[in-house]
């Protein structure tokens, strides 16, 4: 179970948004790695998913090529996938991150939430400071 | 010259952020901090005086105690940082709410 207390305040990230589509629709943009390339960013990045077993357990591999012609691997591991719902995910490349990521059909739009646990206050402190 | 501390060194010690915390609150005393902490007064003498050379506390002598005050506009450095981080988040958002509108006027033709 994820844990969303009060101890957990100073080191987590919690995005929420309703979107202007069907859940169904949402969840196709997350799930498919082509769709996920072209909007995953940062600005002015372009991206390469090498790796996306979408199932638990599965590896996820994606690098962004910054502009100034840096690659940033990233590595995660898919922890739970649960269509239309629910996916989660570690960050297993540094910083080690727990992400939740959760879908609420309300017909015609989608309620979406993102929550991002880091290790530490530390870490978080030390990513957002770059 | 003394090298100027930063505030995320005072903040990237537990006790530190507790002792912040307490005297956040209330202002205290030296002594009724040391005995809130399972820790020696030496060490929190110490982790005191990074929290003032980092601009966090300020201490005053009111007759035989030295009395410490929080000075909390440093840390707004820190939620500055953890904003800036949000908006890179949210910029991904922006760009999938984005993407998603253009998949559905490929795909259903006329949308606003």
């Amino acid at each position: 179970m994820e844990n969303r207390n009060s101890s957990t305040a100073d080191r987590e990230l919690l995005l929420t948004r309703t979107l202007n589509a069907p859940v169904e629709l949402v969840w196709e943009v997350w799930s498919k790695p082509e769709h996920i390339a072209k909007w995953w960013g940062p600005t002015g990045f372009t991206n390469t998913i090498s790796i996306m077993d979408f199932q638990p357990g599965g590896k996820w591999n994606l690098v962004m090529h910054g502009p100034d012609g840096v690659d940033y691997p990233n590595e995660s591991t898919f922890v739970e996938v649960v269509p239309n719902k629910k996916i989660v995910y570690e960050h297993t490349s540094y910083p080690h991150i727990i992400a939740t990521i959760d879908f609420e059909d309300l017909g015609e739009k989608t309620g979406l939430t993102w929550h991002m646990l880091f290790d530490s206050r530390e870490d978080f402190i030390a990513v957002a400071q770059k | 010259m003394k090298a100027r501390r930063d505030v995320y060194q005072a903040i990237a010690d537990p006790t530190r952020r507790a002792i912040i915390n307490m005297i956040a609150a209330q202002p205290h005393n030296v002594n009724t901090i040391a005995e809130k902490f399972d820790v020696t007064r030496q060490a929190i003498s110490l982790h005191v005086q990074i929290l003032i050379d980092c601009g966090l506390i300020k201490i005053t002598q009111q007759g035989r105690d030295r009395v410490c005050e929080a000075q909390l506009q440093e840390l707004s450095e820190v939620s500055a940082w953890v904003e800036q981080y949000r908006q890179h988040w949210e910029s991904k958002l922006d760009a999938m709410e984005q993407y998603i509108e253009q998949l559905k006027k490929e795909r259903y033709g006329k949308q606003e």
